[in-house]
């Protein structure tokens, strides 16, 4: 039987910066405007108009570059990427070409199968994006839209590292979480500021030599990642084990089908004449200015992880869960702080912050003094673990102090001797037996009479307090 | 040098430029005679001392990043050849879909 | 101040010369609308300025001499345009020029050639041969041109007026319409040096919009000066070659002399690589404009030609009807030279020599040289048609001109002088952002220069 098949995939990502204007424009890069309201002379590309670089953007891009460990090049170059397309307004798109921004960097992420991964970025870019033709608006036609043309993007080219599917997807989920911990993108793939294209070929497990690939585009959907290159190794391992060979082509994948179809066009092989773009000098980079964005970077999520483990003595894997977002980690760290029971808050965070973000738009609802005061009531004994997670759930929904909450629905706990012996009076006197049985020493019922006492209770009483009395009671 | 008649095919296609049949031979001609002419720049030494030369500023300039009022005097729908319900439109793209 | 009819009369009586584009009921209407806006503190208060058709106005439409922008008008006005009006200029419509500002006759035009001011069956040179021989004919002051390898100093040499090219990156070039974009500057025409250099220093200056324009304030105008005691005045030996016409050269000899008489001191230089000046244009500039171009694809803006009913069809129809010849054959050559694979045997090669060509301009200036005096092309203008054949032969119209444009510096033609009635132009070359100096020498020489005696 001959070897299995390995897949060898590398990711292109595509990622627009977060910034007020355009890369080389004034206009907005708002989301959703009607279309063509937000061009000019320049992303229209009208006779005479020119371009004028956005330093937001290249700050932005700097700081994606050193997040990724890519050295930052001081001298880089915009470059005319030429071919004629409707959306594409001057005929050219202004991106970087033999002298890109940054180049080698390294992804570390961790693979189902092969433990931590070291992906390398080959390189990192900013780049214009194109505007977006709509085919099916018009019958016959193609209606163009350019409020996207000029955005401003970097395209992350990463190494063919990726050995399966679920690899590229790990790797783009972590690249997606870096991106958007540092603030330069919002990473949303429905609205297209991040986008995703990948090389894949396969070949004989044990051969070294890279096959002919495949370029699979318009994966517009996180979840359909993982699929589409599903279908397309597929389908390579199924054309060569048929004694058929691989063309190097574009494969467009239909989410809908859950298939891939190449993409219909005379001339495969692009010839893009590149060449330095004369309108724009070079891209200088003062030592200052990267130090200026290495200064703006926030802690890293690995980086963060391992300080959480260090500093709040978390586990790996509740460090990993509480530093998936700069957010969570940000909520978490104030509530380790100010509640000073770092376990509980990640606790806390882990199962009912996280779970009520999940159905509330990701948004973290109850504030975190009012968590760190709901953990100091459990911790006095004034809730128990039951009712403070009432009590989280009706400030998440209503708002309101954890006290005031609490005992509006009643649901502190009685710590009153006096009140406690009255209930323990009670349980004891309802179960005569079970009195007998203990005092003969069956001491194991002691939960027996803490629960009935709870029961009896409604909850309130302080179980600890509760046995003390209980054992006291029954001792006489 | 000699630019054959394919190779200017092949060009006119890369600049979508329509060239008529009749014309192929005296452009072909006229192209040879264009390239060998500029062949003179060889006299540059090939391996690579001699830097490039671009007038204007050495570096690009930062651009604040900010929005600023729409710099047209008038709509594309005032200058475009086919603009319907705010967006251009052009025939089907065939072949490049 | 001029008023709206006597600009437009004088401009129309100029009519048979083809050289302004604007219709004449049009021009008046839009200056009786200038004069009211214009502002009257401006410098330039109630001049009128022709504007090339290659760049954007809003008063006129910019068709850049080509069929591809039949009846375009842009929504926004070029930099250098605002500021003409800004001071009070009135923009006194758009002039006829070679398609897309290629070429050395204005005979590449798809509104027809534009005739020489003196002699209808020759040319006025090009590419902004609109706009020299309407102030050759004396219908305006000033007129604005553009430059990518000589198009305003060799129509002016032509039509006997004055003609400057700035130092790249002294006037903004957003609203001109690129043709080669490291080579283009917007040019000014003038009846004398005075009236040229005025209208240049009000369009120059720094520009957000350009990023290739200088961050400095606009040029400041020299005075006339007493004698060119001091200058050094260098004459590379590459520009005055055994052929060079006999008539140019005496009127070359006579300028010279006059500048030693009024105190500069002369002296012969070399700058070797000037042979090869031409054959690097012809890279640079075609590989730039087939990018450039590229945007003219009947999308946006602009005519369509034909129904077509596919993408590919329309672009090519567009493109393959809307460019004249020479336009198309540029671009071919543009895309070839960057094509896979011949990128570093043309383009990177040209880049390097242009290097060459600049350094040997450096080394001149360094050993104390001022300004370079020059012909500004080898012969007088010529006629129609006799070049039209041979693009090479039109492409060394250019030879004494194209180094300017290649290593960015500032050059003004001026007339010193003529042969059978045509005029001819000397050039002086300035070092870079040093326009000033070479104003005042060739204000200088202005007054002494016979400029409509024979040579
Ligand atoms: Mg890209
Ligand atoms: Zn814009």
């Amino acid at each position: 039987m001959p070897p299995a098949w390995e897949t060898i995939i590398g990711l292109e990502t595509h990622v627009q910066l977060r910034t007020k204007s355009k890369m080389f424009c004034g206009c907005s890069t708002a989301f959703g405007a009607p279309p063509n309201t937000q061009v000019c002379p320049v992303c229209l590309g009208l006779p005479g108009a020119l371009p004028a670089a956005n330093g937001a953007a290249i700050g932005l891009a700097v700081r994606g570059a050193l997040a990724l460990g890519c050295t930052v090049h001081p001298k880089s170059v915009f470059a005319r990427k030429n071919y004629f397309y409707p959306d594409l307004p001057k005929g050219y798109q202004i991106s970087q070409f033999d002298q890109p921004l940054a180049t080698s960097g390294t992804l570390s992420f961790l693979s189902a199968e092969r433990g931590i991964v070291n992906a390398t970025i080959v390189r990192l870019h900013i780049e214009e994006d194109a505007g977006k033709s709509i085919h099916d608006r018009f019958a016959k036609a193609t209606a163009v839209d350019l409020n996207r043309s000029g955005v401003p993007l970097i395209e992350i080219v990463g190494g063919p590292d990726l050995r399966s599917p679920a690899e590229a997807r790990a790797y783009l989920q972590l690249l997606k979480q870096l991106l958007e911990y540092i603030g330069i993108s919002d990473c949303d793939m429905e609205k297209g500021s991040l986008r995703v294209d990948a090389n894949v070929s396969v070949r004989r497990v044990g051969d070294t030599a890279l096959n002919t690939r495949t370029e699979v585009k318009n994966i517009n959907s996180f979840a359909f990642v993982e699929k589409a290159l599903t279908v397309e190794r597929d389908r390579q391992i199924a054309l060569n084990e048929s004694g058929g060979t691989v063309t190097q082509q574009t494969m467009l994948y239909d989410s809908k089908e859950n298939s891939v179809r190449p993409q219909r066009s005379k001339e495969e092989s692009h010839d893009y004449r590149y060449f330095p773009d004369p309108d724009l000098p070079p891209l200088v980079l003062t030592p200052e200015f990267v130090a200026e964005q290495q200064s703006e970077l926030p802690e890293l999520p690995g980086a963060k992880r391992d300080r959480f483990v260090a500093t709040y003595g978390l586990s790996r894997e509740h460090a990993t869960v509480v530093t998936a977002s700069r957010a969570v980690a940000d909520y978490f760290e104030t509530v380790a702080k100010t509640s000073a029971e770092p376990q509980h808050a990640a606790n806390w965070v882990m199962t009912e912050a996280l779970a009520d973000a999940k159905d509330h738009n990701d948004e973290l609802r109850v504030s975190p003094p009012a968590l760190s005061q709901i953990i100091g009531l459990v911790k006095g004994g004034t809730l128990s673990h039951q009712a403070a997670k009432r009590v989280f759930a009706e400030v998440a929904a209503k708002g309101g102090d954890p006290r005031s909450v609490a005992e509006s629905l009643g649901v502190i706990q009685v710590a009153d001797t006096n009140i406690i012996a009255g209930w323990v009076t009670d349980v004891l006197a309802a179960h005569p037996t079970e009195v007998e049985r203990y005092k003969k020493g069956e001491t194991k019922l002691m939960p027996f009479f803490v629960g009935q006492l709870m029961r009896a209770s409604k909850g309130k009483a302080d179980p600890k307090l509760a046995q003390r009395v209980l054992e006291e009671k029954l001792a006489s | 040098m000699s630019v054959s008649r394919e190779e200017v095919l092949r060009i006119a296609q890369l600049a979508e430029l329509d060239v008529d049949e009749e014309g192929l031979p005296t452009l072909a001609e006229q192209m040879s005679r264009i390239l060998d002419y500029v062949a003179q720049l060889s006299a540059v030494p090939a391996n690579g001392t001699v830097k490039v030369f671009v007038p204007g500023p050495d570096a690009i300039r930062f651009r604040v990043d900010e929005v600023v009022p729409s710099q047209l005097a008038f709509g594309p729908e005032d200058f475009a050849p086919d603009f319907k319900e705010g967006f251009f439109v052009v025939p089907k793209l065939g072949q490049f879909e | 101040m001029s008023d709206a009819k006597a600009v437009a009369d004088r401009l129309v009586k100029a009519k048979r010369l083809n050289a302004l584009l604007t219709p004449p009921k049009e021009l008046r209407k839009s200056l009786n609308t200038q004069i009211a806006a214009a502002r009257p503190t401006g410098v330039l208060y109630g001049m009128p300025v022709a504007v090339k058709d290659n760049i954007c106005t809003l008063e006129f439409t910019t068709t850049c001499g080509s069929r591809i922008l039949e009846g375009y008008r842009s929504p926004y006005e070029a930099t250098a345009v605002a500021k003409l009006k800004a001071a009070g200029a009135l923009i006194a419509g758009k002039t006829n020029c070679d398609e897309f500002a290629m070429g050395s006759s204005t005979e590449h035009s798809a509104y027809g050639r534009v005739l020489h001011p003196l002699d209808k069956a020759r040319v006025p040179g090009g590419s902004s041969g609109g706009s020299a021989a309407l102030v050759g004919a004396g219908a305006l002051p000033a007129a604005l041109g553009s430059e990518t390898g000589g198009s305003v100093r060799q129509p002016a040499a032509f039509c006997g007026v004055v003609g400057i090219k700035p130092t790249y990156g002294r006037v903004s070039r957003y609203g001109l319409v690129a043709f080669g974009s490291s080579l283009d500057q917007i040019g000014v025409f003038g009846r004398s040096v005075h009236d040229a250099a005025r209208v240049l220093s009000v369009i120059s200056g720094r520009d957000p919009r350009d990023s290739t324009c200088e961050d400095r304030d606009p040029l400041r105008l020299p005075t006339v000066p007493e004698s060119l005691q001091g200058f050094v005045v260098g004459l590379p030996k590459e520009y005055f070659p055994p052929e060079l016409d006999p008539a140019v050269r005496r009127a070359c000899d006579r300028a010279i002399r006059m500048m030693k008489e009024l105190g500069a001191a002369v002296r012969e230089v070399s700058l070797p690589h000037t042979p090869y000046a031409v054959p690097t244009y012809y890279v640079i500039a075609p590989a730039e404009a087939s990018s450039n171009l590229a945007r003219y694809d009947g999308v946006r803006y602009g005519p369509r030609f034909n129904g077509a009913t596919d993408l590919r069809s329309l672009y090519r129809s567009t493109r393959g009807q809307g460019f004249g010849p020479e336009v198309r054959r540029r671009i071919l050559v543009g895309t070839y030279v960057l094509s896979s694979g011949y990128y570093d045997a043309y383009y990177r090669r040209a880049q390097q020599m242009r290097a060459l060509i600049a350094q040997d301009f450096r080394n001149v200036f360094d050993r104390g040289v001022d300004l370079l005096f020059t012909p500004t092309v080898p012969s007088p203008a010529f006629k129609a048609g006799e070049k039209l054949a041979d693009p090479i032969a039109m492409y060394m119209s250019d030879i004494f001109t194209v180094t300017a444009n290649l290593a960015g510096l500032p050059a003004i033609s001026l007339p010193i002088g003529r042969v059978k009635g045509l005029p001819i132009g000397g050039q002086l070359i300035g070092q870079a952002f040093l326009e000033d100096e070479m104003i005042e020498a060739a204000y200088a020489l202005e007054r002494v220069v016979p400029a409509t005696d024979e040579a």
